[in-house]
């Protein structure tokens, strides 16, 4: 197995499924003969042509709408949006139309919308957003977010086969961070369930896409606790089933997301625990994440507001002590 | 209980903000209290750490009384009494006596933390008197692995042989003081009810006593607002009604007075009572003292500021004293017509009820009559049938209208 990189691998897994299944093709914002503002499509306008890798109008909307028809036509279109932040201009036809044709029509819908999404590289509030929590507010909706390269090109390959629209959260701060050995060939991971990033037994950290690596990081050593650290791969469904297993084997549960905190994938973490295992918490279950403010431009301002390892070592340490 | 006015004899707790431990500024509010009237924040006189809490919450103590003990020698940096390190495991391990019965380890404050849901469920299983269970966690609690090292050790067969007989209970029932709760005559009610706040039963008691006290009546006048709309830029009506309330109230001495028993106290000034609405909390009246030297614009101004600081809990005992009449203006919330209840002990109290337009019959003084579209309001008075008849509440409400509607700067 090559060790490639998380971008590699989301590209690995696009380009395998474009060659298995010709009514897969992309669309997005300089993806063509550019290749993509990330590379991503580097090389696929040269292998599949023009039909199938579309360079589009700066229009969201357009592209997502467009998707919408391809895809009830039978067609499975993965677009990008050149950041997850401009998603925000086709969010009509993902949250109204998208994710509601199954519900009013029974048409399948399988889409899926890639979005390059997070900070920690000074880009500013338009460009470091973290939006999945929008969509899970959206039901018909599938919200997907790998931490690792393996699960980047096995989560693209299961959103692609799905018959719903599937937001697929690429962490711009992993793309080139992350390695992995990743097999060759077609393989699916599996939607819905977690992945355990490391056992442990006294206490749990529930995290996804790259906050995973800081709960790792953070966590290694803490006075030789030992603590799990669940990666959800998969927002929408989650795995609660998953969840709640490992609440119950260590009782006190760190919620760790780089989006914003209020109503956010924490949250509804949090409140699944309390209503599902409530008498199996040994302490408040405690949410770390960004405060509620746009990503500032400023390095040392956006350290300020993203979670680093230091903040998770902390709350772990006074959870831990509780 | 410091002295928060002349008139102020006694005041009730309704909130410690500080426990015994806890570090408190200088001028940092440290207890809520509540007067006959008010309810405020008493801040601290001095710096230091709360040594010891003297009064407990809902209780009411005289003024002079004292309320808690502030230790000044400590240093802010210090612990908190019950936020320090785990006591040496000496003090907190379970320590056995003669007849093999486990002792109760003693919480760093003398009262055991609460036990975590998956706790409680452990101990329940396996029948494990938590008092004997020494705690690691934060302040002594017990956690889950404190709990399974002991149910290990013990083994889960001994543990329930060697239970104790008797250990006395950590847990203390705090004293809430309770109103007599009225018998419920059918089985019906649902719920626990929520327990009066202190305000709210002071107002009952209030109204209660009005009702029992004074003869209401109330007499109700049609006022034509145009003049009043006219004049009043951005003001709201309240404050040239209560311009023309105290001209009347001039003219009308006998409704600018008190009754006490038998004895009808007659003002030379006008106090003015305002009440103001604090939401599901309650009302409170906080008075625009000697009203009758001011302006329809300095009652408004000062109205406003003496609304604000009730709906911030900053009035003095002092501000809500010694009204010799009361307006009440429920109207901005649309309702037509009320019958309010006296403030004792005043003799009468004014209401004023929402202006609306309405189709009126209007005369041009030469015997024409028309009919014209006017905003008209009720002015609606609770008087009190002891100190004067229906006559005089008329002739006053007549005087009112005569103001409102005659009305010039």
């Amino acid at each position: 197995m090559p060790e490639i990189t998380y971008l590699e691998a989301i590209s690995d897994g696009l380009r395998e499924e474009m060659r298995h299944d010709s009514s897969v093709f992309c669309m997005g914002e300089d993806i063509g003969e550019f290749g993509g503002a990330f590379k991503v499509t580097d090389g696929f306008f040269e292998e599949f042509g023009a039909n199938r890798v579309w360079d589009t109008p700066l229009a969201e909307n357009a592209i997502v709408g467009a998707a919408v028809g391809a895809a009830v036509e039978g067609l499975r279109p993965v677009c990008e949006m050149q950041f997850a932040d401009f998603i925000a201009c086709g969010f009509d036809q993902l949250v109204n139309v998208a994710a509601k044709m199954y519900y009013r029509q029974g048409l399948a819908v399988p889409m899926v919308v890639r979005l390059p999404s997070g900070g920690g590289f000074s880009g500013g509030p338009f460009h470091s957003q973290n939006p999945e929590a929008w969509f899970l507010q959206s039901p018909g909706l599938k919200v997907v977010a790998p931490s690792t390269a393996q699960d980047a090109k096995g989560l693209l390959a299961s959103a692609i086969r799905d018959p719903n629209p599937v937001l697929y959260l690429e962490h711009k701060n992993l793309y080139r961070r992350v390695k992995g050995d990743v097999a060759e060939g077609r393989y699916q991971t599996p939607m819905g369930e977690l992945r355990l990033a490391r056992e442990g037994t006294d206490l749990t950290v529930v995290s996804y896409g790259a906050m995973v690596h800081t709960a790792l990081e953070a966590t290694e050593d803490i006075d030789g606790a030992s603590v799990e650290v669940l990666d959800l791969r998969t927002l929408c469904p989650l795995d609660r089933d998953g969840i709640l297993e490992s609440v119950r084997k260590t009782s006190k549960v760190v919620v760790l997301h780089e989006a914003t905190r209020s109503c956010g994938v924490g949250a509804e973490v949090a409140s699944l625990i309390a209503e599902e295992a409530f008498e199996d918490l040994d302490g408040p279950v405690v949410r770390v994440t960004a405060p509620d403010v746009p990503i500032p431009f400023s390095p040392p301002l956006e350290r300020a507001v993203l979670p680093q390892v230091d903040d998770v070592k902390e709350a772990c340490r006074e959870l831990l002590a509780y | 209980m410091p002295q928060m006015g002349v008139s102020v004899a006694e005041g009730t707790i309704t909130a410690w903000r500080k426990r015994p431990g806890d570090w408190v500024e200088r001028d940092e509010v440290i207890v809520e209290i509540s007067t006959d009237k008010v309810e405020t924040e008493v801040p601290s006189p001095a710096a230091g750490r709360v040594a010891e809490l003297l009064v407990e919450e809902g209780a009411t103590v005289d003024v002079g009384t004292l309320l808690a003990t502030i230790d000044t020698g400590s240093k802010p940096g210090q612990p908190h009494a019950d936020e320090s390190d785990p006591p040496p495991p000496s003090r907190v391990r379970t320590e056995t006596n003669g007849n093999g019965t486990a002792t109760k380890p003693a919480a760093p404050n003398g009262k055991a933390p609460p036990v975590s849901p998956v706790v409680r469920r452990i101990a329940e299983e396996h029948e494990v008197d938590l008092s004997a269970v020494s705690g690691t966690g934060r302040r002594g609690r017990v956690t889950k692995k404190d709990l399974l090292a002991f149910v290990e050790q013990a083994g889960d067969g001994r543990a329930k042989a060697e239970r104790p007989l008797h250990t006395e209970s950590p847990y203390k029932e705090e004293a809430v003081p309770r109103a007599p709760a009225p018998a419920l005559d059918s089985g019906e009610g649902e719920g626990e009810g929520e327990q009066l706040s202190v305000m709210r039963r002071q107002i009952g008691e209030h109204m209660v006593r009005s009702l029992q006290t004074a003869a209401h009546c109330t007499t109700i006048v049609e006022a034509d607002m145009t003049a009043i709309e006219a004049a009043r830029g951005r003001l709201s009506y309240l404050p040239l009604v209560a311009r023309a309330t105290i001209a009347a109230l001039r003219e009308h001495p006998r409704l600018n007075a008190t009754l006490e028993g038998d004895r009808l106290l007659v003002h030379d000034e006008v106090h003015l009572g305002i009440a103001v609405s604090l939401g599901e909390e309650g009302l409170i009246v906080p008075v625009v003292h000697n009203a009758h030297e001011l302006s329809h614009e300095g009652l408004g101004a000062r109205i406003k500021d003496l609304a604000m600081r009730a709906r911030a809990k900053q009035l003095s005992p002092d501000e809500v004293r010694g009204a010799t009449f009361t307006i009440t203006n429920p109207g901005r919330y649309g309702a037509l017509l009320a019958t309010p209840i006296i403030n004792q002990p005043q003799v009468a109290i004014l209401d004023l009820e929402a202006v609306v337009k309405r189709p009126v019959v209007v005369s041009d003084g030469q015997g024409g009559d028309s009919i014209a579209i006017r905003p008209m309001t009720y002015f609606c008075m609770s008087w009190d049938h002891r100190a004067l008849d229906g006559v005089g509440a008329a002739e006053f409400l007549g005087t009112v209208k005569r103001h409102v509607e005659g009305w010039s700067d």
